[in-house]
């Protein structure tokens, strides 16, 4: 019975027979394989608990990566890097005002057109050559003149007439009205990044397809990217010359996670030291673990319901099928009286959000309006029913009421987002509400791009609607005005809503001529006023940033007081990856994960091991 | 029988005709498959063309997304990604592209949708391999054991357990043993990172370390992935197994003295592997396009992923090129499968 190991590859074998082995073969790879995948656990595991308490940040990326070509980047990922790694004329301080960065000051001539920016001396980028008003105004140039080079940021500089630079150390900007934002259209992440002119004079004529990808990439900021693994992650190197000061960590990696309980388990694992965008679920069950530290701060966001006002070009030719209930603003007023956000900020989002009225979200305090009590529509379904019956929707049967013009039941369609969960638990609350004042609400879940479809095509009556904003307000403002609907049907506007007023437009272009803050505040507090009054975008509630740190790896990540609720105020990534301080390390690999490593390899070696006896036993016969 | 030529011809000459005849056979039945195939891949041209140009779709408002663009940067924009052409324009490019092998220009990207794809179709190969090399081996030994000896309680645990995990939702087991083996859950701690190919940060290439550290990075997304099919294999084994039981040829085996588990492993097993074959062959095609929701739980920089990414805009030349990979990989193991059962069945060499 006994017989050599070979024995079977000497045995004469007829054709059926050779397959047997042949599958034996395949068997003991696919062991192979597991087993070696198994054994693969024990060094890398230690590797990573060592890094994290070294000076290496792990961060989760914002989104995917696509291109670090800073004129072409439109996603969060990428801006975040370039961001980090090009600088700009001023920066965002923690206060959320414009501060210097390369321009060390600024004036404005007495006609509001020409601004004088100083730029700072004595810079270098990272491959030696110094930074100049040359550069700067090199990279305005090129995106005033180049359609390839708008591509990401054109709008930033469309209001601008020249951009030149007399010496090495002054850039003079005209423009063709006044730019009450100018401070904020070169900021880091959000604004235009300035370049390397020497590097980037040779990318012009392949700028559409240059992905900005050969490392070091030559620039100047807190930090310097090194490295890039494709749909991975990015790896930056502080710079330790940065004149701000070096950031404290070395080495920075902003790794992508395609799906976010992944990145909450390897924030859990030790694999991230920091994330951002937690659900309010995801934020909730992170709370008893002491190995992590919690981060609401206010929202830079808000979420809304777009109330169609009816869908209409520019010059006034009506399309789409929204509800003509809606052309009444008596109508949407009464809607948003009907809602109870409060509720929906307890109920969906745990507390984690700011009920909402003014079209500004609190991150930028500057800009913030809330109604007067007079004014207000707030959580009052009597009032609400009365305003319906008053301007003639009769109560019908089954508790629905009567369209006047139409005579039919007050039907309306709400598209909700089927990618986002906090969509989906708050449409029954929206529909139970909308009940109470005689509205049925058909509730349609669709996807981003079948949302994005309807809504310029006028298509919708009520739509789940996001919009975050940067420091400076003028974009959000802008897709309010009357210039931003559609042109024709085949050149869809930026409009949010189809909103158009002429009181709003006049407001609007005042306030980017006034070049004091409170005045400005104030112009764009009496816009809001406009917006809340006609009820087109009812703002439901501001949702918190919620974030999460391992302190044991990461301390002075955020910054500011917490408020009342506990939030702390918006977070700007430029300051917390440069601020971020490595903790040091405390206990390394844990003994249990050794342990449970162990277990796994002795139970694919039993595992393995115990087939091949019983293979080999089970094939004794045939081998005699 | 014979015609009076061959009755003229000597019986080597007879054996010599067979042989020819039987290269000639195979090779109409090569040309025969082989045609299927191109046909079954032009519909798919058109198809999966039809089908991506009906996705509801702004693909200007998804890109730009939150940003402050202009009407002139739009319509910049729209004329570049050639969204203002016409449809039947749209699918002369769609099918030049897909002739001359570089597929367009991914729209997200801003690189050539051939690049991104030879980039990303190592991962998945990675991940498909070594997923389908265990699950086949795990499906097929338990398949053998409970057909061969249906009813007892090792059949009745296998085949449950199969049909178990067969019916779960993948991406759902995904993320049941990422919150299972990468975050530490109870008295588990974290085994195996929570997603990507490699830890951030150690240097790659073809070293001892990189090569364990991408194989530990490896093991959830090929668990799950065994998991959810090792059972049809199981499944198809074991009933190809039951079906050779009452066959009269086991009888005389057993007769001649051979041992039970010679007969099994000599004469059963050896008939019943054929249907599974098939099986194998035809589910590597589908697997491949099943990695989309595996390689998304666990950020794998494959081919799923890459379609899932390309879905979110849609960036439809990247969308269209990996439909087009996904559905050219079950052709090919269709064709494989078609083949290779007429090596392996000579009944069907027969016909």
């Amino acid at each position: 019975m006994k017989i050599s190991r070979f024995a079977r590859s000497g045995h004469p074998s007829g054709q059926r027979r050779r397959r047997v082995p042949g599958l034996a073969a395949v068997f003991a790879l696919g062991i192979a394989t597991a087993g070696i995948a198994a054994l693969a656990a024990a060094p890398a595991a230690t590797a990573s608990s060592a890094g994290s308490s070294g000076s290496t940040l792990r961060v989760e990326a914002d989104t995917s990566y696509s291109t670090f070509n800073p004129f072409l980047a439109y996603f969060n990922g990428d801006l975040n890097i370039i961001g980090n790694i090009y600088p700009t004329l001023t920066t965002i301080n923690q206060q959320g005002q414009p501060a210097p960065y390369l321009a060390t000051k600024w004036s404005v001539s007495a006609n509001k057109l020409t601004w004088t920016f100083t730029i700072r001396s004595g810079l270098k980028w990272s491959d030696g050559k110094p930074i100049t008003a040359a550069d700067a105004a090199w990279t305005f140039n090129l995106i005033m003149h180049n359609s390839v080079a708008a591509t990401a940021n054109g709008a930033l500089v469309a209001n601008f007439a020249t951009v030149t630079a007399p010496n090495a150390t002054t850039l003079v900007i005209t423009t063709k009205q006044p730019e009450a934002n100018m401070l904020y259209v070169s900021n880091p992440i959000t604004g235009i990044p300035i370049v390397p002119e020497h590097i980037w004079a040779k990318q012009v004529a392949h700028l559409s397809t240059f992905k900005n990808q050969t490392m070091p990439v030559v620039g100047y900021g807190p930090w310097t990217l090194t490295g890039y693994v494709p749909n991975q992650y990015a790896t930056l190197t502080a710079n330790s010359s940065f004149f701000m000061g070096a950031p404290k960590f070395h080495t920075l990696i902003v790794q992508y996670f395609s799906d976010s309980d992944a990145a909450v388990a390897a924030l859990k694992s030790g694999q991230l030291d920091e994330i951002d965008d937690l659900t309010a679920t995801q934020f909730e069950a992170l709370k008893g673990d002491k190995d992590i530290d919690l981060y609401p701060s206010v929202s830079n966001t808000w979420t809304a319901i777009e109330l169609n006002p009816g869908a209409r070009t520019q010059s006034g030719k009506k399309f789409g099928n929204g509800s003509s209930a809606l052309l009444d603003p008596v109508v949407r007023q009464a809607i948003e009286m009907a809602i109870n956000k409060q509720e929906l900020v307890t109920k969906v989002w745990d507390g984690l959000a700011v009920a909402g009225s003014g079209y500004m979200p609190p991150a930028y305090p500057q800009w913030v309006w809330t109604p007067p009590a007079s004014e207000s529509l707030g959580y009052d379904p009597a009032k609400a029913n009365q305003l319906l019956t008053k301007a003639g929707f009769k109560m019908g049967p089954g508790g629905v009421r009567i369209d006047p013009k139409t005579h039919k039941p007050l039907v309306l369609r709400l598209g909700i987002h089927s990618d986002e969960a906090s969509d989906a638990e708050m449409a029954p609350y929206l529909q139970e509400w909308l009940k109470a004042i005689g509205i049925q609400v058909d509730v349609q879940s669709m996807s981003f791009n079948q949302l994005n479809t309807d809504l310029p095509e006028g298509d919708w009556d009520m739509l789940s609607d996001s919009w975050s904003t940067g420091p400076d307000p003028t974009y959000l403002l802008s897709i309010q005005t009357c210039g931003d609907l559609p042109t024709s049907l085949s050149q869809p506007g930026n409009t949010d809503s189809f909103f158009c007023n002429a009181d709003f437009d006049k407001l609007f272009a005042q306030q980017s001529s006034e070049f004091n803050v409170a005045q400005r505040a104030n112009t764009i507090g009496q816009m809001q006023q406009i917006l809340y009054s006609n009820a087109v975008d009812v703002i439901l509630y501001y949702p918190d940033n919620l974030s999460a740190v391992r302190p044991g790896a990461a301390k002075d990540f955020f910054y500011g007081k917490t408020n009342a609720q506990g939030f702390y105020p918006q977070q700007n990534l430029f300051i917390n990856w440069s601020s971020a301080t490595p903790v040091a390390s405390d206990a390394p690999a844990s003994s249990s994960s050794t342990l449970w490593i162990v277990i796994v390899i002795i139970a694919v070696v039993v595992l393995g091991g115990g087939g091949l006896i019983y293979w080999r036993r089970t094939t004794a016969g045939q081998r005699e | 029988m014979a015609s009076p030529v061959t009755a003229q011809v000597a019986a080597e000459t007879v054996r010599d005709l067979r042989a020819a005849s039987a290269g000639r056979d195979f090779a109409v039945y090569l040309s025969r498959k082989l045609a299927t195939a191109i046909v079954s891949f032009a519909a798919l041209l058109v198809v999966g063309f039809i089908l991506f140009s009906l996705i509801p779709s702004n693909p200007v408002a998804a890109l730009t997304r939150g940003r402050p663009t202009t009407a002139k940067q739009l319509a910049f924009l729209t004329k570049q990604l050639g969204l203002n052409l016409p449809v039947w324009e749209r699918f002369a490019h769609f099918v030049g592209n897909t002739v001359t092998g570089n597929l367009g220009y991914s729209w997200q990207f801003q690189e050539p949708v051939a690049t991104l794809i030879a980039q990303r179709v190592w991962p998945t190969l990675l991940l498909v391999g070594s997923a389908t090399i265990v699950s086949v081996v795990i499906g097929m030994w338990l398949g053998i054991r409970s057909g061969w000896r249906p009813g007892t309680l090792l059949d009745r645990v296998a085949t449950g357990t199969s049909i178990t995990f067969w019916s779960m939702p993948t991406f759902w087991l995904g993320i049941m043993l990422l919150v299972l083996f990468a975050s530490g859950f109870g008295p588990i701690p974290a085994i195996f990172p929570a997603g990507g190919m490699s830890t951030p940060g150690a240097p790659g290439g073809l070293t001892p370390d990189h090569i364990l550290d991408v194989l530990r990075h490896l093991v959830l997304p090929c668990l799950t992935l065994v998991l959810v099919t090792f059972g049809q294999y199981q499944m198809v084994m074991r009933s190809s197994v039951v079906d050779e039981l009452g066959s009269p040829y086991l009888l005389t085996a057993r007769a001649k003295g051979l041992r039970d588990a010679e007969v099994e492993r000599r004469h059963a097993v050896p008939n019943a592997l054929l249907p599974s074959v098939t099986v194998i062959f035809l589910q590597i095609g589908l697997v491949i396009s099943g990695v989309v929701t595996v390689e998304t739980v666990y950020s794998w920089p494959g081919l799923g992923y890459l379609a899932y990414q390309a879905l979110q805009i849609p960036d439809l030349p990247l969308l269209e090129g990996t439909f087009l990979v996904f559905s050219a990989s079950v052709i090919f193991f269709n064709l494989v499968a078609d083949v290779l059962y007429r090596f392996l069945d000579p009944r069907v060499r027969r016909q």
